[in-house]
């Protein structure tokens, strides 16, 4: 059973800088993207040890800094190899400020 | 005065009586076997890397070596094959150190920069640095830094490569004699690997050359051979230089009702011990599979040489490691529709050759020994006389004749 989880403030993503954190054992990254906050998987599917947050925000798009692999910020598809998986993609609500992320 | 070392090639010159004589120092001079290197493996040659079916599956590859260059063959997701040389774009290290398996793509351990299976850069660690620091330069370009490809040919379950964009097709580096007797230990091309040898012979890659062009010493060295028949001095015999002394052919016939029969010829020699028998006869009682009662074994310059020995059927791939270091290497191969019978005869047959082979272990031993005697005494000249002083085809085993075509064509390629 999924389910939300208070996460972060909304004003701590900053736009073009991605916000990583865990929620239990998951590794997950925030971004902002315009006034939307988006959050995806933070692991590459090429190289599982490599954190995407550690990578390089190009528009919408987030480059893994080991091999260049590119994800689609909004939707966690992969855009570039050489990772053929994509990440996943999590629902978030904002409330009261706080951002939630549905897992 | 600048006393650098200076080729020995450059001083001295080919003894007269040319392809009936070698001198010593062509076994021993690393700036020759440097030049040896790019001309006859980095040439305009073609060179065996490997059967198709040791790899299969998308992704799957082995390591082979071109002279002293490794490189991979490695089946794409299309099914084609590609064949890159193994060194990573970046600092030139050794990209895969293992010598098969399956992969999405090659990362090398160093820096970890990653190629596709095509050998195109997939991408490196940090391309944009870190905290804003370091990075590569914004004009890097990826497509400039992919691994060395090279040409592919593949022919009957065969895959051969070459550096040289401009070498012929492989049928014309092979010509047509090569070329049909390839199709003949080939089949219908649908091979099944059965196994691998692999030895490091501490000798030149040519003594082994000439060792598998050398008839002559067949029925001396190698009492083995003699003694249960397969393969005597007073049979029908072909000795067949081709290309200019490029490739050779030695074709034998075999027949179970001769191979323990006692003549003027086979009396001579020492080696018959007519007494002998093995515990196991079948190793050395082959069955007639090409219909031709012919065994024939056939050199490829400048990397293989096709085994036929009774049923044991193998590619042996020379790679040179230095000027008195040579690998051999062993792959055995069968048929995909051999039964079960003829699958573990071509299996015990093997233990002719290969590095304690009954037979091969004489060669071994012979090489080896040579080698520091032809480093001690550089300016030394053999003669290989046997049947005469030129090239010509012979029907005998008892000539160099194809030693001597090697050279012919050596001596050419190599301005000697």
């Amino acid at each position: 059973m999924s389910e939300w989880h208070p996460a972060i403030q909304a004003d701590a993503v900053a736009e073009g800088t991605p916000c990583p954190l865990l929620i239990g054992d998951t590794p997950i990254a925030l971004y902002r993207l315009g006034g939307e906050v988006y959050a995806i998987g933070d692991r590459c599917t090429h190289e599982p040890e490599v954190r995407l947050s550690d990578g390089f925000v190009d528009g919408d798009v987030i480059e893994c800094p080991m091999h260049q692999s590119c994800f689609s910020i909004r939707t966690g598809k992969v855009i570039g190899p050489p990772a053929r998986e994509d990440v996943h993609a999590y629902p978030i609500r904002i409330e009261d400020g706080t951002v939630y992320v549905e897992l | 005065m600048n006393t650098s070392t200076v080729s020995t090639a450059q001083l001295r010159r080919w003894p007269e009586q040319r392809d009936a004589r070698i001198p010593a120092w062509i076994y021993s001079d690393p700036d020759l076997f440097k030049r040896e290197m790019e001309v006859f493996y980095e040439g305009s040659t073609w060179n065996f890397v490997g059967l198709a079916c040791e790899i299969a599956e998308p992704g799957a590859f082995k390591r082979s070596w071109i002279g002293t260059r490794p490189v991979l063959v490695v089946r794409d997701e299309d099914g084609t094959i590609n064949v890159v040389e193994n060194r990573c774009a970046h600092r030139g290290s050794m990209l895969c150190w293992k010598n098969n398996g399956v992969v999405k793509d090659f990362t090398c351990p160093y820096h970890h920069w990653s190629y596709d299976l095509k050998g195109n850069l997939l991408g490196l660690p940090f391309l944009r640095g870190a905290m804003g620091k370091g990075g590569m330069p914004r004009d890097f370009a990826k497509g400039e830094h992919g691994l060395r490809k090279l040409r592919v040919a593949e022919r009957k379950g065969l895959v051969w490569a070459t550096f040289d964009e401009s070498a012929p097709d492989l049928e014309a580096y092979l010509g047509d004699e090569i070329a049909a007797l390839i199709d003949r230990a080939t089949g219908n091309g649908r091979l099944k690997l059965l196994g691998y040898n692999r030895q490091l012979l501490p000798c030149n890659w040519k003594l082994y050359v000439e060792n598998s062009r050398d008839p002559y010493h067949a029925t001396l060295l190698h009492s083995f051979f003699l003694t249960f028949g397969l393969l005597r001095a007073d049979t029908a015999f072909k000795a067949v230089p081709t290309l200019g002394g490029r490739h050779a052919i030695m074709a034998s016939t075999y027949s179970a009702a001769t191979a323990s029969e006692k003549n003027e010829v086979t009396q001579q020699l020492a080696s018959l011990k007519s007494d002998f028998s093995l515990q196991d006869m079948d190793m050395v009682r082959p069955v007639d599979e090409f219909g031709d009662s012919s065994m024939i074994n056939f050199s490829v310059l400048p990397s293989v040489f096709f085994q036929q020995h009774g049923n044991s059927l193998a590619i042996r791939h020379v790679i040179p490691k230095s000027e008195s270091q040579t690998e051999l290497s062993w792959t055995h191969y069968g048929f995909e529709d051999d039964d079960e019978t003829m699958q573990n005869r071509r299996i015990k047959q093997a233990n002719l050759m290969g590095p304690a082979g009954y037979v091969a272990v004489d060669d071994s031993e012979v090489l080896a020994l040579m080698q520091p005697v032809a480093q001690s005494a550089p300016d030394s000249v053999q003669a290989v006389e046997m049947g005469g002083r030129d090239y010509a085809p012979q029907e005998t085993m008892l000539t160099e004749t194809l030693i001597r075509g090697f050279y012919h064509y050596y001596r050419e390629k190599m301005g000697l």
